[in-house]
Parts: C-alpha cells; sequence; structure tokens
C-alpha cells in the first residue's frame, strides 16, 4: 500500500468507520512509512476530539418553554398591528369619500338655508300681487282683462 | 401533523406542546454549532418562532423532527455566517492543558471524561480552519456516526455535496492536526 492510498483512505472515511482488516492495513503500513504514520495519528487524533465535541450537549433550561412562549406572543401582538394597518389603507379611501358626503350634506341642511338669495324675474312674476290675491300659481295666470273684471266684479258683488 | 395544523389555526396550546416535545432535537443541532448556552438558546429560540411562521410551508410529508432539523441547521449558518470570522489556527494558543493531552493520547493514552473539555477545546480549535457547512458535515458523520443520507436529509444538501464537504473538512482537520503535533 503506497502513501498516497492511506491518505486517501483517511480522508474518504471516519476512522471509526473502517473495517478491522481495512484499519489493520492502514496501521501496518503507517509502522514503515514516517510521513502516513503522521497522518494517521492526526486522523485518530482529529476523530477523538470530534467525538468528544459531538457529545457536548446542551439541554434546555426549564426557563425556555416560557420564554419562547412570551416571544411568541410579542411577535404575534407585532404581527397584528400592520394587520390593522393594512386594513385602514384598504378602507381610508372609502371612509374619506364618505366623511366627505356628510361634510357637504351637513353644509347643504344648515347653512344654506339660512342665506337670503336675491329673487330671480319668474320668482317674482310667481310672487306678483295677483298671484298673492288669487293664490294662483302662474302657470295659470289670467290675463289683463280677466284682472280687471274678476276686480269690478268683486265690487259690484259688494254693491 | 395534526399538531402542525392545529398550531398554524393559532392554537397556543399546540404550539407549545411542538416546543415542549421538540425542544432536546433544536439544542441539540444547535449545540453543534454552540457551545456557549446562551446562543444555543438564542438559536433554538429562533428556530421555533421561524417554523411557526412557516408552519404552512410544512406539508407533512415528513416528520415535524426533520423540518425543525432543517430549520435549526439552517438558522445556526446563518447566525455564525452573520457574526465575525474566528481567529485562524494558531499553535502558540495552545494551552498547557491542550498540550498535555495531545501528548498523552498520542503517546496510546485513552481519552478521559474528565479531559473531555481539553479534548473539546481542541475539537473547536481544528475546526475553526472550516466553513461552517463543512464544519457541519464533519461532526455530524465523524462524530455523530451519522449516514451521508442523514446529513442530506438534516440540511437541505445533496448526498454528493456532502461527501465532498466532509471529504474536504476530513482532510484539512487532519491536516490543521498534524500541524498542531509537529509544533508542539
Amino acid at each position: 500500500m503506497k502513501d498516497k492510498h492511506i491518505i486517501d483512505v483517511l480522508d474518504n472515511t471516519s476512522i471509526a468507520s473502517l473495517s478491522e482488516s481495512e484499519l489493520s492495513e492502514v496501521q501496518t503500513h503507517a509502522q514503515e512509512c514516517a510521513s502516513c504514520r503522521e497522518a494517521y495519528n492526526a486522523a485518530r487524533l482529529s476523530a477523538v476530539v470530534l467525538q468528544s465535541r459531538a457529545q457536548t450537549r446542551i439541554e434546555p433550561s426549564p426557563f425556555f418553554h416560557t420564554r419562547v412562549m412570551a416571544a411568541w406572543r410579542e411577535q404575534q401582538a407585532v404581527e397584528s398591528v400592520p394587520a390593522m394597518l393594512r386594513l385602514w389603507k384598504s378602507a381610508r379611501a372609502i371612509v374619506s369619500s364618505m366623511a366627505v358626503t356628510t361634510a357637504a350634506l351637513a353644509v347643504l341642511s344648515f347653512v344654506l338655508p339660512a342665506q337670503t338669495t336675491p329673487l330671480t324675474d319668474q320668482t317674482a312674476s310667481m310672487l306678483s300681487a295677483e298671484s298673492v290675491i288669487m293664490g294662483q300659481g302662474s302657470d295659470d295666470q289670467m290675463g289683463y282683462e280677466q284682472v280687471l273684471s274678476t276686480i269690478y266684479e268683486d265690487d259690484d258683488d259688494a254693491r | 401533523m395534526d399538531l402542525a395544523r392545529q398550531a398554524q389555526d393559532g392554537d397556543e396550546s399546540a404550539f407549545a406542546e411542538i416546543v415542549r416535545r421538540y425542544s432536546p432535537r433544536v439544542f441539540s443541532v444547535a449545540s453543534r454549532f454552540f457551545r456557549q448556552r446562551s446562543l444555543v438558546e438564542e438559536a433554538a429560540q429562533e428556530v421555533f418562532l421561524k417554523a411557526f411562521t412557516q408552519l404552512g410551508s410544512f406539508e407533512g410529508r415528513g416528520s415535524i423532527e426533520g423540518w425543525l432539523t432543517r430549520i435549526a441547521t439552517n438558522t445556526c449558518l446563518n447566525m455564525i455566517r452573520g457574526a465575525k470570522r474566528r481567529p485562524e489556527l494558531t499553535v502558540s494558543d495552545l494551552t498547557d492543558d491542550e498540550q498535555q493531552w495531545l501528548d498523552h493520547v498520542d503517546g496510546g493514552e485513552q481519552p478521559s471524561v474528565e479531559n473531555s473539555v481539553v479534548a473539546t477545546d481542541l475539537a473547536d480549535r481544528v475546526l475553526s480552519v472550516l466553513s461552517p457547512e463543512d464544519q457541519q458535515a464533519l461532526l455530524m458523520i465523524d462524530g455523530e456516526d451519522a449516514s451521508i443520507k442523514e446529513v442530506a436529509e438534516a440540511t437541505g444538501w445533496s448526498e454528493s455535496k456532502v461527501k465532498v464537504r466532509a471529504f474536504r473538512a476530513r482532510k484539512k482537520v487532519r491536516e490543521a492536526m498534524e500541524k498542531l503535533l509537529n509544533r508542539r
């Protein structure tokens, strides 16, 4: 077995997984070859320290569970705030348009009726003396002759 | 799967049960990467919070434990990547205890349980020459006797990638150990 082969074997597999015959071959060759002996010793020590390191285990403390659940609740609370913000963003347009509509209705209901507006010609004719006296609208206005006759008829009746 | 579904639906007791049941496994994975309790607990907490947000992606094809192992592995790898790079291997940093341990074991003595802390310190020293991913592969295979397939499942890497990582890591660690032995 040449040096190269032993080193390949050592790098390819962990020493623990070598079969008895493989291990025996490696050890035999390592006794004859200085560089392979160094490699073998280093590999053997590496395996020992790695196994020691792998056995180092930290167990959960009794408080770990409580800590995780507290962090989980905190996370849930933080995540619920952005959800509310997202809801507000989508509803904001509707809410603001409703607010504007309400304000406009309020103005129309309470402010405008208090204001006095100048009378137009049509409104003036609707409120003419004849309309007021006769209690008739502008649509069935009487002609001048009819008005005079009506007035004089009333006078005749009075006599 | 039922537990996962219940937790996904916001059942706090189901999530609490997941934490209780799988904490030892998650701690075991995090212990491969960190030796400080505070770091292991930080990693484990992040794993469970991340798992809760990703419960929707758990389709029940594998076990919850396997799924959590993978999240734990990736979380720890990310934590290490985000941390400062560890100093290079230096022989002058060897403590008296470490040198003594190397002398004894190199001379054929069996390592004792009392010296396991020294051995673990030495392991961290030689592992520092590796990337976190290569460390993970080597610790699982050579340290825990895990198979290539088991590492692939735990990490999400392909089996050939695991083989390459393990080979490269084993070679580097052996060379680092040789360096330590030659400079004693």
